[in-house]
């Protein structure tokens, strides 16, 4: 079976672990353990080139404390950039992180996750930053880990792209 | 300077011709020269030309190395090291990789050999020194660890290595996938993800070598889980580990070694274009499980003294099966002991413990209880093993209160003593004054609650009776119409005296006067009224002479009945003799009290009456 190494990119506590533990056992929960080093988790995933193991790589947020390490992503067949939909500033960290990525590892099959999409009181990202977005070759999803809406899909859609890899 | 005036001299004649045949001269000499003057350019050019001269050079340059090598001359390394070595320190200041990657499957090789040697000299001192040191083996490594300066855990590893390998991974390097991924049949149940175990392996391997800012080539060899230890091992493009539980010993990294360069070596392709799809890795199997085995390392003298080694381990063996027996002989014997003790009356346990060999025991002890160190004894335990702290107290168990009561009341041989519930049980026959003790002192012993002597007789009385029975059993014959004994009648009158005379005492000891009624019978033969004299006379006969005999007169009541009375009917002569008698009844009256001396005062009358005239028979 083919297996593909995903990993998981973004600032801290935008719900990359949450995302996972979604998509891989479909549990949430509220409580915010922060991720230290990497935590390595994999699901099976049926795509229209058959199946294929995605091998996730959990990878710590960012922070003032820590960097993310470029070399925990050597191998990897594509990642989702993840920002937090209630705090605009993870988008511009998300999108410079892309930055670096893209530079070290050249251009990947990636996806833009927008999540906590369920908070839609606190949302701070307009249809202008979307269109923004749109126009700089993002399409960008918005996710829940707490509902699970759109997890399935994105993870479907990166496995369908980084199989062609 | 001869000589030079003379060359000078056609040279200077030379020039002035020349004017004149200078261009006759420049043809003949072209003519002459000219082919070497083109050749000659040619060289020139050739020499002068950069490229040229490197092309010329190229073409020589690995003969002229290689001739100048045949003759052996040292001039060529000399000069020839400094670029060389310069080349590589640059090459490998660019990028350690190229080199790194060019020589892994020389050096790696290389490497192990000169550890083997290493190792194997090491081995060798190690066995020497075993060999030598065999009569003190086991106990002796110590010593061992002096002589030969290495650490005494060393030398213990050395005895008993023993390892398995569990799992082997091999792990993509570069996105630490798993490629193959093999389990140990016995542990496969409880093998965890290898996807996961996998790509944590790999992230700490780049955690490791970001972390410590580590070379590429430099990373975690081993890492230990609890008994567990993961062997890694990398090459350029994967990544083996092994799962290990034990203590596998050095060579099984160059096992592993070994393995992953043939892997790197025969996968290289497939290893360097993977892209997720570890099929060809399958192929693998063969070479990784290799790696899968239980090894047990032999020590090393085992080979040389089996028979040694066998007899000394069957007599440690035995020894040992020998002492497990004593010892859990001596357990059972101590624990059917103690069962034994918490059976006894009158001995409580209240706890108990063993210590090796002996055994504390600690409770409580009614002083008439069996003694607890006579016990130990009789089931063959020492008594000097047992330590008994028994503190004393009452038991009020029927068995001890009962030897209680047969200390106190001391019964004689016919009664026998047992408790029920508190009740003491008196049975058997024993005489007036102890049945009065036992009344009087059985309330005062500890946990009596109550007495039955339902069963118990009074000897006295019972010798009582018998002696009044036997007396009443006597018949004292008379000849017909007399009132005189039958001669052979007087032996019989000193045995009543004697029975009369212990019937007398016996009765004295329950306070009771006997009263002896003396019967006269006479038999039908002649008239009525005299044969009532006659039985009344035939009494009187008696009471004579038993009085004279100093029988108390007041016991005595003779009496006549006559024929009222007959012993037997009259059909025979010996019948009619039985009723020509005297015959005894006996009774008791307490002493002192009215009918006793009724009876007294009837006695004397009757002593008084007058004796019958006429003759009976
Ligand atoms: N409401 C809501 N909360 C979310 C969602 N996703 C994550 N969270 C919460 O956000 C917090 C952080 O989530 P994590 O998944 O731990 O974030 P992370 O990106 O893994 O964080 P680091 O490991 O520190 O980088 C947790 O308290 C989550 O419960 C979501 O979709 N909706
Ligand atoms: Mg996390």
């Amino acid at each position: 079976m083919i297996q593909k190494k995903i990993c998981m990119l973004g600032s801290f506590s935008v719900g990359k672990t949450s995302l996972v533990r979604r998509f891989v056992a479909t549990i949430f929960d509220e409580h915010y353990h922060t991720t230290i080093g990497v935590k390595i988790d994999k699901k099976i995933v049926k795509t229209d080139g058959g199946e294929v193991t995605l091998v996730l790589w959990d990878i710590h947020g960012e922070d003032v404390y820590q960097k993310m390490r470029m070399t925990y992503l050597r191998g990897m067949s594509g990642y989702l950039l993840v920002a937090d939909g209630t705090r605009r500033q993870t988008l511009d960290d998300a999108l410079a992180l892309n930055e670096r990525v893209v530079q070290e590892f050249g251009k990947l099959p990636s996806l833009l996750l927008l999540n906590k999409f369920d908070l839609t009181d606190q949302w701070e990202i307009d249809s202008s930053q979307m269109s923004k977005l749109a126009a700089a070759g993002w399409n960008a999803i918005n996710t829940s880990a707490k509902t699970g809406d759109g997890v399935e899909g994105a993870y479907l859609r990166l496995a369908q792209a980084a199989q062609g890899k | 300077m001869a000589e030079q005036a003379q060359r000078r001299a056609p040279m200077a004649l030379a020039q002035e011709k020349s004017t004149d045949n200078n261009h006759a001269y420049e043809e003949l000499r072209h003519l002459i020269v000219a082919p070497e003057t083109e050749g000659l350019a040619a060289v020139e050019e050739r020499l002068d030309n950069l490229e040229k001269r490197t092309c010329d050079v190229s073409e020589v340059v690995a003969e002229a190395i290689e001739m100048r090598r045949a003759t052996g001359d040292q001039a060529l390394s000399d000069a020839l090291a400094p670029t060389i070595q310069e080349t590589l320190r640059e090459s490998v200041r660019r990028d350690p990789h190229v080199l790194a990657d060019a020589l892994f499957p020389v050096m790696g090789p290389a490497i192990r050999k000169s550890i083997t040697e290493t190792l194997r000299g090491m081995l060798e001192s190690f066995n020497e020194a075993l060999d030598n040191s065999f009569s003190a083996r086991g106990l002796k490594w110590r010593v061992e660890a002096m002589r030969t300066g290495k650490p005494f855990a060393e030398i213990v590893m050395m005895h008993s290595l023993l390892y398995r390998v569990e799992q082997v991974f091999l792990i993509h390097r570069e996105t630490g996938l798993v490629l193959n991924h093999l389990v140990a049949p016995t542990v496969a149940a409880q093998a965890q993800d290898p996807d996961l175990v996998a790509g944590m392996l790999s992230a700490i391997q780049q955690f490791v070598r970001d972390s410590f800012k580590s070379k590429d080539s430099e990373s975690l060899a081993s890492l230990n889980i609890g008994d567990l230890q993961v062997w890694v091992e990398e090459s350029p493009n994967a990544i083996l580990a092994a799962v290990v539980r034990g203590h596998a010993p050095a060579d099984f990294r160059q096992a592993m070694n070994e393995v992953l360069e043939d892997i790197q070596r025969y996968f290289s392709s497939a290893l360097a274009n993977f892209k997720g799809d570890a099929g060809p890795f399958r192929a693998a199997d063969e070479r990784l499980s290799k790696l899968l085995e239980i090894r047990y390392k032999e020590a090393p003298e085992e080979k040389k003294k089996p028979r040694a080694l066998l007899i000394a381990a069957g007599i440690a063996a035995a020894l040992l099966l020998g002492w497990v027996l004593y010892v859990s002989y001596a357990s059972w014997q101590w624990s059917r002991f103690l069962a034994d003790l918490h059976k006894q009356p009158g001995i409580v346990v209240v706890s108990t413990a063993t210590h090796g060999r002996s055994l504390h025991v600690e409770g409580f002890r009614d002083p008439l209880a069996a003694d607890p160190k006579a016990l130990v004894s009789q089931a063959g335990l020492d008594p000097e093993k047992a330590d008994l702290q028994l503190a004393p107290y009452y038991s009020l168990d029927d068995a001890m209160v009962t030897k209680r009561a047969e200390k106190i009341l001391h019964p004689p041989s016919t009664v026998r003593l047992s408790t029920k519930g508190g009740e003491l049980v008196a049975e058997g026959s024993a005489p007036q004054q102890w049945i009065t003790n036992l009344e009087e002192r059985t309330p005062l012993i500890a946990g009596v609650t109550g007495l039955d002597e339902s069963h118990l007789v009074n000897s006295n009385l019972q010798q009582l009776f018998t002696l009044k029975s036997s007396l009443e059993s006597v018949i004292l014959l008379f000849p017909l119409g007399r009132a005189e004994l039958e001669p052979d009648q007087d032996q019989k009158i000193a045995e009543i005296e004697t029975r009369l005379r212990e019937l007398q005492s016996q009765a004295d000891t329950f306070h009771q006067s006997v009263n002896v009624a003396l019967v006269g019978h006479s038999d039908t033969t002649g008239i009525e009224g005299t044969n009532l004299v006659l039985s009344q006379q035939r009494a009187e006969q008696i009471r004579r002479l038993l009085l004279r005999n100093g029988i108390r007169r007041e016991t005595l009541r003779p009496t006549g009945v006559g024929t009222t009375q007959p012993l037997r009917n009259e059909d025979s002569e010996e019948g009619r003799q039985l009723n020509r008698s005297v015959t005894f009844k006996v009774s008791f009256a307490p002493a002192g009290s009215a009918a006793a001396n009724a009876a007294a005062a009837a006695a004397s009358t009757s002593t008084n009456a007058p004796p019958a005239t006429p003759p009976g028979n």
